[in-house]
């Protein structure tokens, strides 16, 4: 597990038969250089909602790994991810977090981008560059693949990686439960106010490890859960309805996402919650009784902390937010929190999250501040020469995954976990690391869709 | 030489005299400081630019009119 002389990524750092993981994968800079082209700029990556951007010329300036990248809706209505990086020098173009505008303008030398990302404006093109020079070729860089799902934008470098939802697989009825009305109604989710951004000094893997299910780490919390910041005054969350749940871990081996997940009783009545409000307590009732009453598999899940590969964390019920962990370098992270609610949702139900939501993430939340005072001073306490030598631990649970899942008469895909029994296990973290591995030994998109390769013909030729 | 124009305080309809002597006016504005969207109302040097909209760049206006 040490690393032999090798500077960089090589198999069985990863070690799964023995659930033991190196810590050079968190702490090594050449590994964490190897991960940028070979994880970020081969991922599905989120970089914002198009509640951020309802109008023609509307930008939202993103991230996709290390790299500034520019959401925005062109003057005829299409949505568009550009690199923020002009082609003539490399100058960002755009250098506001958000706005509305005709044209990108590169401040150096001036060449100028419409929101389609044509290079439209060339100082002195007729004087200096005797009008020879094909401005076709300049085009702001645009990702090789987009995709809108339910008011969410992902983006990917590849145009060899499979569309979004392929790439999602079984994960994404544990997406929807965050994009989907409290209701059950599809895609009713806005952005709250605007986006949290905060750097942590820790590697990204951290929070994406820690949101991937890790249920373990419950007692850092004690703290929250005993001063009560939960929407009824008690805990963290109202979780009463959980009460005859069953309590889940999920991974979907060859996604790489994972989450935990509760499975409701068929016969199962909501439960009160929001006590701190009757007014929002009887919106939520309502919307519970709502959703119930819908068919599918997921009015009976309600939705925990998940990790879609590689570093976009959802939370879907309390507080409802996703996260991106962008990587700074191999010991820093920027944070970037996005806060969600029903659109139409009564403003004084808005007002009643925004206070809890920020009382619970984001760089003043306190839960938050519990996540990040662990994940900050472990990976300090790992970077040393000695530190290095000691691989982690993930040997929780290993071999007790069980696959076709089913209770009460609803089946869970992937590999489950029954927490409710077990308290917890790092099924979900083997399951992250696992991709993760896969990513970094793997030399293209076909090497890493096994599931083509599993799939019969026909299914294949479907998709 | 003359004082250099903020171009970004220029609004839609302003006539503005350009380097190369033709005379412009402004249908849009981004307020980027660099760019302007105008039509040719005159162009002695080259008459076919009249009618034509162009993106006009910051240093080529000399004077408002």
């Amino acid at each position: 597990m040490t690393m032999n002389g090798t500077r960089g990524y090589h198999p069985g750092l990863v070690d799964l038969a023995s659930g033991q993981i190196s810590r050079e994968i968190f702490v090594n800079d050449d590994i964490y250089a190897q991960e940028q082209e070979r994880v970020f700029a081969r991922s599905w990556l989120f970089v914002g909602h198009e509640s951020q951007i309802p109008n023609p010329g509307d930008f939202f300036a993103s991230r996709m790994g290390e790299e500034s990248v520019i959401l925005c809706r062109d003057r005829a209505g299409a949505v568009h991810v550009f690199l923020n990086s002009c082609r003539h020098r490399g100058m960002k173009v755009c250098r506001y977090d958000d706005g509305n505008t005709t044209v990108f303008t590169c401040p150096y030398h001036g060449w100028s981008y419409g929101t389609d990302g044509a290079l439209v404006g060339v100082p002195f093109f007729r004087e200096a560059y005797h009008s020879e020079l094909d401005r076709t070729k300049y085009r702001l860089v645009e990702v090789a693949q987009l995709c809108c799902y339910k008011g969410t934008v992902w983006a990917n470098w590849d145009a060899s990686a499979p569309p979004f939802l392929e790439y999602l697989g079984d994960f994404r009825r544990f997406l929807d439960l965050i994009l989907d009305g409290w209701d059950g109604r599809e895609g009713q989710a806005e952005l709250l106010g605007g986006v949290q951004k905060w750097i942590i000094p820790c590697n990204w893997k951290w929070p994406a490890e820690n949101f991937s299910g890790d249920s373990y780490h419950n007692i850092s919390h004690r703290s929250v859960d005993l001063v009560g910041v939960g929407p009824s005054g008690r805990s963290r969350r109202d979780y009463s309805e959980f009460s005859g749940s069953r309590r889940l871990q999920v991974a979907i081996p060859d996604r790489g996402h994972q989450t935990i997940t509760y499975v409701l009783p068929k016969d199962h009545q909501p439960q009160a919650a929001y006590q701190n409000s009757p007014e929002v307590a009887e919106y939520f009732r309502h919307c519970e009784e709502e959703r119930r009453r819908r068919p599918g598999a997921n009015n009976r899940l309600i939705g925990a902390p998940g990790e879609i590969f590689p570093n976009t964390a959802l939370l879907p019920r309390q507080p409802r937010t996703l996260a991106v962990w962008h990587p700074k370098s191999a010991h820093e992270t920027e944070v970037w929190r996005f806060f969600f609610v029903d659109r139409d949702a009564p403003q004084q139900v808005k007002n009643f999250l925004r206070d809890y939501y920020i009382r619970y993430s984001g760089p003043a939340g306190m839960t938050e501040q519990d996540d990040m005072e662990n994940w900050n001073y472990a990976h300090a306490a790992s970077r040393g020469v000695i530190a290095r030598r000691y691989p982690y631990s993930y040997e929780m649970g290993l071999g007790h995954a069980v696959e076709n899942y089913e209770w009460d008469e609803l089946k869970v895909p992937g590999r489950v976990i029954d927490l409710t029994t077990a308290q917890a296990s790092e099924e979900p973290m083997r399951n992250l690391y696992r991709r993760w591995a896969q990513f970094m030994e793997a030399d293209s998109w076909d090497e890493l869709m096994t599931w083509r390769r599993n799939a019969p013909l026909e299914t294949q030729a479907a998709e | 030489m003359s004082d250099p124009i903020n171009i970004r305080d220029l609004a839609v309809g302003t006539r503005v005299k350009l380097s190369t002597g033709a005379e412009v006016e402004i249908v849009d504005n981004p307020k980027d400081g660099v760019w302007l969207f105008a039509r040719y109302l005159s162009s002695a040097g080259d008459p076919a630019m009249v009618g034509s909209e162009e993106m006009i760049f910051a240093q080529d206006v000399v004077e408002i009119r």
